[in-house]
């Protein structure tokens, strides 16, 4: 139960991060190799509010939001825009420059040590045999809000049939007059909060420090090519699979003769993912785009 | 005077690495991010075998077999997802075999490293290791050289440039993408090779995706697929990188400083060569 528990906090982060991410690939057919990067800066940004300048929490995280916001803003307008519309693979390189200037700048302001938002040991009870704390619940029902509004938003507005439009067809969504450039900011800028939410929600839970970085890049993009590439809700789901794979790897007591190592947590998980791609390389839920 | 003899041998032995690089990544246009992957496995398997046996051709042979065989699951990769899913999964390959190397401790001393690499008897004195690692570099430069003049240079030219057209003349895209990865997994054994007998000491931090970031941005500053250029902005960025040692910062904030250097010179590189780099695709 205790792992059923954990699979679902870690996987609820994962999906954060990952669902945004898939709107922005399935949109502008990019990938973004500075994501981890973005995430830490909104949890950074949000432990400096609070920690170091003392605002309350409630001040300090959205104010944490907001410089992931701008720094995802920013991102879009200097790393991105002027190279995505030239060939969509350009910006795969120039985000690993942005991630290696944001690590330096992140090794400079906050230095190696961890950081946590709320430090000291938090107060858990036992549910259903698994032990859990009040920020757990509040994290993963605050994810499941934020997701459930993605959702109303893409389904059941005028924006959300935009964005659909877009994803299906760029040029045919603009000759309907629809901005897909606009779009295409607001939907890196939605995706760079809703990773500073990620940083945040790691910053509570445990502690942050700049190697976390890459893994979580490189698991969000594992949850979206193995869920369809551009598919919103099959990257969330890949993104709970993960979290569930990594979870049974190192609880299980194998065969009942060995536990796996926790330094392999994150490998094996990723070599499933690869393991899986070999033979629906197209992801679970991929789906066709719309030709004429 | 040394120090002069360091660089030299630093550049003599990531010279071939740059160069097979430019080959995949620079002619081929292929976005394979995790060469060092390949090249953390077969240094421990090169250097694990020789500290056991003390057999150098053993160690190679075992280095080599390890290399290549990774490099096939690469290329199969490859040919098998999207060129940017397949970037991602690369990075994730490579961090997958960082994670091995640092968690099998008991067979690779995990973050202790590998030391004291024995060294071969006529490698003993620095300018004869600088000189066989300049001679054998000017033989990759050659080999590399008749390849991209060669039918396989055209046929991974071609693919990069449109692959339906290039499949439809008759290119063997397998063929030529395996021959691609394999060579520079031979590229990364010398590496690996040179820099333990250099060193002495072999670290799974010197295989970190920083190291990656070092050789794309060689390859983009010096032009996507031009030897001469990478030669060029092999030796001019691996000068500034030994030089930034010098400058008197403390090594906390000379690390971070080093980064944002590095990550702004690729930038600018990409600015500068987007056009080398991934050229618009030619339209009717």
């Amino acid at each position: 139960m205790q792992l059923l528990v954990n699979a679902f906090i870690a996987g609820s982060l994962a999906a954060l991060i990952a669902g945004g991410l898939a709107l922005v690939y399935g949109v502008l057919g990019i990938f973004n190799i500075a994501l981890g990067q973005m995430v830490l800066v909104g949890g950074y940004a949000t432990w400096w509010l609070h920690q170091s300048v003392g605002l309350p929490l409630f001040l300090s995280i959205p104010g944490g939001i907001a410089i992931g916001g701008l720094v995802a803003w920013l991102a879009f307008e200097i790393f991105v825009n002027p190279f995505y519309k030239h060939h969509r693979f350009l910006p795969l390189v120039t985000t690993i420059a942005l991630s290696m200037i944001l690590d330096g700048i992140i090794l400079l302001l906050f230095e190696e040590r961890p950081r946590s938002i709320l430090p000291g040991l938090k107060e858990t009870f036992i549910v259903y045999g698994a032990r859990v704390s009040i920020e757990h619940i509040v994290l993963v029902v605050v994810t499941l809000l934020l997701l459930s509004l993605l959702a109303y938003v893409l389904h059941s507005t005028a924006l959300g049939r935009r964005i659909r439009a877009v994803t299906q067809h760029d040029h045919a969504a603009m000759s309907l007059g629809i901005p897909a450039p606009v779009l295409h900011r607001v939907l890196f800028i939605m995706s760079g909060v809703l990773a500073a939410c990620g940083g945040i929600f790691i910053g509570i839970d445990q502690s942050l420090t700049p190697t976390l970085a890459f893994a979580l890049t490189i698991k969000a993009y594992a949850a979206i090519i193995a869920g369809g590439n551009g598919n919103v809700w099959g990257a969330i789901l890949c993104a709970y699979v993960i979290a569930l794979l990594e979870q049974l790897v190192i609880g299980v007591h194998w065969f009942n003769v060995f536990y796996v190592p926790a330094g392999f947590q994150h490998t094996i998980a990723l070599l499933f993912i690869i393991f899986f791609l070999f033979f629906r390389p197209q992801g679970l839920f991929a789906t066709r785009a719309r030709t004429a | 005077m040394d120090f002069f003899w360091h660089i030299v041998i630093t550049i003599a032995h990531t010279l071939p690495t740059f160069l097979g690089y430019n080959l995949v990544f620079g002619r081929g246009k292929i976005l394979h991010f995790g060469p060092y992957g390949v090249s953390i496995a077969g240094a421990y398997a090169l250097f694990l075998t020789l500290m056991h046996t003390q057999n150098y051709a053993l160690a190679i042979l075992a280095g080599l077999a390890v290399a290549l065989t990774i490099s096939l699951l690469f290329a199969f990769l490859s040919l098998r997802l999207t060129p940017d899913s397949f970037g991602v999964m690369s990075i994730a390959m490579h961090l997958a075999m960082i994670a091995v190397v640092l968690n099998f401790s008991f067979l690779t001393r995990g973050a202790l490293g590998l030391p004291s690499i024995p060294r071969l008897p006529f490698l003993e004195e620095i300018e004869a290791l600088a000189i066989t690692a300049i001679a054998i570099a000017i033989g990759f430069a050659f080999l590399f050289y008749r390849l991209e003049h060669s039918s396989f240079g055209r046929a991974l030219t071609a693919l990069a440039e449109h692959e339906w057209h290039a499949k439809s003349l008759g290119v063997n895209r397998t063929k030529v993408t395996v021959i691609a990865f394999l060579l520079l997994a031979v590229a990364h054994v010398h590496g690996n090779f040179f820099y333990g007998q250099h060193i002495q000491f072999v670290h799974p931090n010197d295989f970190q995706f920083s190291h990656f970031v070092f050789l794309i941005m060689v390859i983009v500053a010096g032009g996507p697929g031009s030897m001469r250029g990478v030669i060029l902005s092999a030796v001019l960025i691996t000068l500034l990188k030994e030089g930034i040692r010098f400058v008197p910062l403390m090594p906390d904030v000379l690390g971070p400083i080093r980064l944002i250097l590095f990550g702004l010179i690729l930038f600018g590189a990409v600015w500068w060569r987007r056009d080398a780099l991934f050229p618009k695709q030619r339209t009717v």
